[in-house]
């Protein structure tokens, strides 16, 4: 115990945050999620009440249906964009190196900037891109485009930063495998489908979790562009309705908390889920 | 978190064929000048839109509201103009208090955030302790714990407690370092041999001064990469300035934008100086670290 003095020290502000910051927030969103409370009048415990009131909610059901929609439209797109582009630039020709910092410039920016900058781009009188195609769509005010276009800039923002996992996946990957695979006649299509692809597991693993987290999580950019759900409601994912539900309309904390604890059950099994499905699959540990 | 390993990536060496033996040619590395054409289309189309939107939108905070009315987006600025930032630095917009509001909480977090992480990574890492890989446990199970579902009774806490609208609710929640940041400094410390902190002692060296002048000098880089992490995540940070704040005493710099977009919907050469503002410091910082923060990235995939 010789460390025990100068261990307390070094470890007290941080323990301090975790507790109040982390721990503390977690058991106060329960106790939230069990009361009626406005902030103004007295607060009122109502046992499980906000939970049947918020999972019969049809807006409460829209939200799920929209995160999910959302969520599934990003995940495959960005994935798949993300490793074309990184098996492209792991080619490794001239001037890769330049590409692979361009990527990743929209990531390293505010997504509310970049949501506000695609607002005017997507608008329909002023906007560029109408006025450079001549169009006139309603991008985010249509109920029909306003998912797609959501969804389109959140790939757009994000691929880059995909594409830097799989580019260092794919060095990972030792040289040797894939030249006794092309040594036995595959071709360079059936080395990547056969060889490289399996090796990336743990990869594709990282990029799926923490890409399927933080789209469950989206707000920032979808606020920007389509506030308030957006055109009938389509892009009202989660964490937009926790927003609107909590501090815009009355602050309804009770329902709030408990679509945040919802969100937080989700996030918690899809980690676990994937971890399972992933833990068969993981044959060449690159760490 | 299953990071693969920070390699260099772009400009990598041809590999040698093994052993280098005379007449096997490296199969690897076929080349056909078609597929590299094509590479190259293709490489160049996705930096093109990557690009594009930011081209349109620097060009447009150059234009006078005038040009931007009666022109296509993609001309350029004739007359080049600083109208759209001088007014948007002066009069009723006023965005020097955002950006100084947004600096200093950086600032506070930063330093917060490193010494406080430093020092439990060093406890984690280098001390014996009871509890102490119990207490690790801890620290990881709460990377689970997302924003979304914290900012509620955050909220509720800094209502209580009267700091609603206070640069402390700013800074408070973020500033005694992050579970996150622990994780990765400790896996770090492990790695410097203990010899090496026995023969600074035996030499006389105290707890702290071997902890600020002998570890932390040796992992420069994870610290470095840390601070970028830090910077970058809180400058761009909106949830929670937004939730906690209200009016213009101490409203950051997001908070501002997505606020003048909204109060001034068709005054877009105004609203793209306002993004082109809020994004300058950061593209600035990339342009100068970018080696540096494309490899933080595949490093530690932080977010």
């Amino acid at each position: 115990m010789r460390h025990g003095r100068f261990g307390a020290v070094l470890l007290a502000p941080s323990l301090f945050g975790l507790a109040v910051f982390l721990l503390l927030p977690i058991l106060v969103v329960i106790w939230l999620s069990l009361n009626r409370w406005d902030l103004l009048a007295p607060m009122r415990f109502v046992g499980l009440d906000n939970y049947v009131d918020v999972l019969t909610d049809p807006t409460f059901g829209n939200s799920m249906l929209r995160t999910v929609i959302f969520v599934l439209s990003v995940i495959p797109l960005q994935t798949a964009l993300g490793l074309f582009l990184a098996v492209l630039l792991s080619r490794g020709l001239p001037g890769s190196g330049v590409f692979r910092v361009i990527y990743v410039i929209p990531w390293i920016c505010a997504p509310l900037a970049l949501g506000v900058v695609w607002k005017w781009i997507l608008a329909p009188y002023d906007g560029a891109l109408n006025n450079l195609f001549g169009l006139s769509v309603e991008w985010l005010s249509d109920p029909a485009w306003a998912m797609p276009a959501v969804a389109g800039v959140t790939i757009w923002s994000q691929v880059g930063y995909t594409t830097l996992f799989f580019l260092a996946g794919l060095a990972a990957i030792p040289d040797t495998l894939v030249e006794a695979a092309q040594l036995d006649g595959a071709s360079s299509w059936q080395t990547f489908w056969q060889v490289k692809l399996p090796l990336l597991g743990p990869t594709m693993f990282f990029v799926l979790v923490t890409g399927v987290i933080s789209a469950f999580q989206a707000f920032d950019q979808i606020y920007a562009l389509t506030p308030n759900g957006g055109p009938q409601g389509t892009t009202d994912v989660i964490a937009s309705r926790i927003y609107l539900e909590a501090f815009q309309g009355g602050f309804n904390l009770g329902r709030a908390s408990v679509m945040a604890l919802v969100l937080f059950v989700i996030l918690v099994a899809v980690t676990l889920v994937q971890q399972r499905f992933f833990s068969d699959r993981i044959t060449y540990d690159l760490s | 978190m299953t990071s693969a390993e920070p390699t260099r990536v772009g400009g990598r060496a041809t590999a040698v064929a093994p052993g280098g033996v005379p007449g096997v040619r490296s199969v690897g590395r076929r080349r056909s000048p078609a597929a590299d054409v094509a590479t190259y289309l293709v490489l160049l189309a996705g930096a093109l839109l990557t690009l594009g939107p930011f081209a349109l939108s620097f060009m447009t905070a150059f234009k006078s509201p005038q040009q931007f009315a009666s022109e296509p987006a993609l001309t350029l600025p004739k007359p080049f103009t600083l109208e759209n930032f001088s007014t948007l630095f002066t009069g009723s917009y006023s965005f020097i208090s955002p950006i100084a509001v947004t600096a200093q909480m950086v600032a506070v977090i930063l330093v917060g955030q490193l010494v406080f992480s430093i020092m439990a990574a060093y406890a984690f890492a280098k001390l014996r302790f009871r509890g102490r890989d119990a207490l690790f446990w801890v620290y990881l199970a709460t990377l689970m714990i997302p924003q979304v579902v914290i900012v509620i009774p955050l909220y509720v806490m800094m209502v209580q407690t009267g700091m609603r609208n206070t640069f402390w609710a700013l800074v408070l929640p973020f500033m005694f370092g992050s579970p996150y940041a622990v994780f990765l400094l400790r896996e770090h410390f492990r790695s410097i041999p203990d010899d090496l902190i026995d023969a600074a002692r035996i030499d006389g060296a105290g707890d702290w001064r071997i902890l600020w002048q002998i570890v932390v000098p040796l992992s420069r880089g994870i610290v470095s990469t840390l601070a970028i992490i830090t910077i970058v995540s809180h400058w761009n940070n909106f949830m929670w300035p937004l939730i906690i704040t209200t009016g213009r005493d101490w409203q950051v710099i997001t908070v501002a934008t997505a606020n003048l977009q909204s109060q001034y919907n068709a005054n877009w050469t105004l609203v793209m100086a306002a993004t082109t503002v809020a994004m300058a410091p950061l593209l600035v910082l990339f342009g100068i670290f970018q080696r540096t923060i494309v490899e933080s990235i595949s490093l530690t995939g932080f977010k």
